[in-house]
């Protein structure tokens, strides 16, 4: 849609609108970068201070004394797999729901969204007393499975609306030539789907590495992942040394993030209008 | 695709839902229709106190011990109870005393001021409140809001474009707990918010300690984070709206209100409605802002009052109970969406 030509009064009113969110959707991040680089004396002043000396202390002390990289290395290892597990199962299935046009297709994708909206806590509640009694208790397998099986849902309808766009005469044409499903989905689909695969990706990674339920309770210790190891930083009771380390632990997960959507910025919106927009 | 093709596609997906998604779903039930406790018995124990010169006394006392098995671990004991569980976490009696208030007072107003002393009290009630509350407080909020930033955004030249969505973006993509402490950060007491009111004149706040402000806050929380989710899906949708409709209507002489209102917001109708009910099926779990602003006295929901009970008093079985709530409850959300997909799905055949 082009843009109505508007009366200044109008126009000045939506800049400043829009000046004013770029303001608020940054604030909150902009001070955390600010404090995370203070001693904690400047951090929580009263009155707190625009500028004050800066230090990369707390960003030392939470990756070299506290061992924040084993955590980080846990999140490499738990996200890679969750990533790379979940996309191969959920690819197979919404290829498989793109193209049969049975009803139990339709009953699956329902059950699917009812899974989707559960609330996380529900199955936490499951596999608490589940996982302790079989003894699977903080181990990377357990987290990733796990990780995968929520990501399944949402997975399958992202995928399947992008598979959807894809004409069926191109895997027809494979099954003409002499190739079984299997092969015509590897490589005939596949190699078309990249730019989907990559986006339903993208979200399984954020799925994985934004989850703190779920992370926090399976995995204890050593074992934790970045975003749950976070928790042992927090609460009403802690120091304010402490504080300081976890606002560069806060930090420190933040910052694959930002580059993450400064680089895939186009992916993560397509992914999102995928399956609104067009219907 | 033939039957058996097709299953053997979906195996390993329905699988893992199978095990990790639906099984749980039905051990909550069983869970919650138990109860269980370590089996304890009373036991005499004879401790030698020393008296003095080296001189000591028995005592005997009875201490009550858990049975141990022959591995020297304690028994757990799993009692069926029913519904037990279910009533006490929604409080029948209370409830039921509620309505009674009622038929003696015979005044409405009595009956809501009975009713709202039970919601105040009860643990799930008031979770309830809050989140009911949160949902749909932000919603229309972030949809209007949304439909603003995509109407501003639009009328930007491409190259301011793209940094608007980038920094659109981070406040729903960053992490959450680290979203919520970031925004729990500026508005801690004499914090950067806090400071800022009080120097321009406007009083003197602490966001955290009251009732109104910390739910004002999460509130404000959940509109910052979620806003930009309306922003991408409204902001695509305006490229989709056509031009010629728009300008038939500039010839007929709509203002460009008239043009939104009657032309742009007809044609995103389906759009408003998948926001509303994506947003409506997430904020009804929301968390995250729940744990970091500790507001849990103030502001507790439905899936933070069930990690509560599971981790800090470790009930699972008063947790399962909860948990069966919030399950009842997103299927009520769910049920308008269901019934909308299925009638799309015959429709198309």
């Amino acid at each position: 849609m082009k843009p109505a030509k508007l009366h200044i009064v109008t126009r000045s009113i939506f800049g400043l609108g829009l000046w004013f969110w770029f303001f608020v959707a940054l604030l909150p991040f902009f001070w955390m970068f600010v404090i995370s680089l203070r001693a904690p004396v400047d951090a929580f002043s009263t009155p707190p201070k625009l500028f004050a000396p800066m230090t990369l202390e707390n960003f030392r002390y939470i990756w070299v004394e506290d061992g924040f990289w084993r955590y980080a290395l846990n999140t490499t290892v738990v996200t890679a797999l969750t990533v790379v597990v979940s996309l191969t199962m959920a690819s197979l299935a919404a290829y498989a729901l793109s193209r049969y046009r049975g009803s139990i297709g339709f009953w699956l994708l329902m059950a699917a969204m009812v899974f989707r909206a559960m609330p996380h806590v529900v199955l936490l509640t499951a596999y608490r007393p589940a996982f302790f009694e079989l003894g699977i208790w903080s181990r990377y397998e357990t987290l990733i499975i796990v990780l995968v099986a929520i990501n399944q849902p949402f997975a399958i309808w992202m995928l399947r609306a992008f598979f959807m766009n894809i004409p069926q005469e191109l895997d027809e044409a494979a099954l003409v030539d002499g190739c079984n499903r299997w092969q015509a989905f590897y490589k005939v689909i596949v190699p078309v789907m990249w730019p989907g695969i990559v986006t339903a990706g993208l979200f399984c990674f954020l799925l994985a590495y934004n989850d703190f339920l779920i992370s926090s309770q399976l995995m204890n210790g050593d074992m934790s992942t970045m975003t749950a190891a976070l928790g042992s930083y927090m609460g009403q009771n802690q120091s304010v040394a402490r504080l300081m380390h976890g606002i560069a632990g806060a930090v420190s997960i933040t910052i694959p993030i930002i580059i993450l959507v400064f680089v895939f910025q186009k992916q993560i919106v397509s992914g999102m209008t995928a399956g609104a927009v067009k219907g | 695709m033939r039957r058996s093709t097709f299953f053997s596609f979906v195996a390993p997906s329905v699988m893992s839902m199978l095990i990790l998604i639906a099984l749980p779903l039905v051990a909550i039930i069983y869970l919650s229709l138990h109860q269980s406790y370590t089996q304890m018995e009373i036991k005499e124990v004879k401790t030698e106190v020393p008296l003095f010169g080296g001189k000591t006394r028995e005592v005997i006392r009875n201490v009550p011990q858990p049975v141990l098995d022959d591995n020297g671990n304690g028994i757990q004991v799993w009692e069926y109870v029913g519904a037990q569980n279910l009533k006490n976490a929604i409080d029948t009696e209370g409830l039921s005393a509620a309505f009674k208030a009622d038929q003696e007072l015979e005044t409405p107003r009595s009956f809501i001021k009975a009713l709202f002393d039970e919601v105040r009290d009860v643990d799930f009630w008031s979770a309830l409140e809050f989140t009911l509350i949160y949902t749909f407080l932000t919603t229309p909020i972030i949809i209007i809001l949304g439909f603003g930033l995509a109407l501003a955004t639009n009328r930007l030249t491409e190259r301011l474009r793209g940094p608007v969505v980038f920094v659109t973006l981070l406040p729903m993509i960053v992490t959450p707990v680290v979203s919520s402490l970031a925004v729990y950060w500026l508005f801690v007491d004499g914090g950067v918010i806090a400071a800022s009111l009080e120097a321009m004149g406007i009083g003197k706040f602490y966001f955290l300690a009251d009732q109104f402000t910390i739910r004002a806050v999460i509130v404000a929380y959940g509109v910052w984070y979620a806003a930009p989710f309306a922003f991408i899906i409204l902001y695509a949708g305006l490229q989709t709206v056509p031009d010629d409709p728009i300008e038939a209507a500039i010839i007929d002489g709509a203002s460009p209100w008239q043009r939104v209102r009657y032309i742009v917001i007809p044609h995103l109708s389906p759009l408003f409605a998948v926001i509303a009910l994506i947003h409506i099926m997430d904020s009804y779990r929301v968390f995250e802002p729940i744990l970091v602003f500790g507001s849990r006295v103030f502001a507790n929901s439905v899936q933070y009052l069930t990690y509560y009970t599971l981790v800090f008093e470790d009930n699972i079985h008063k947790a399962a109970a909860y948990a069966i709530l919030t399950v009842l409850g997103v299927i009520v959300l769910l049920i308008p969406i269901m019934i909308k997909t299925f009638k799309d799905q015959k429709a198309g055949k």
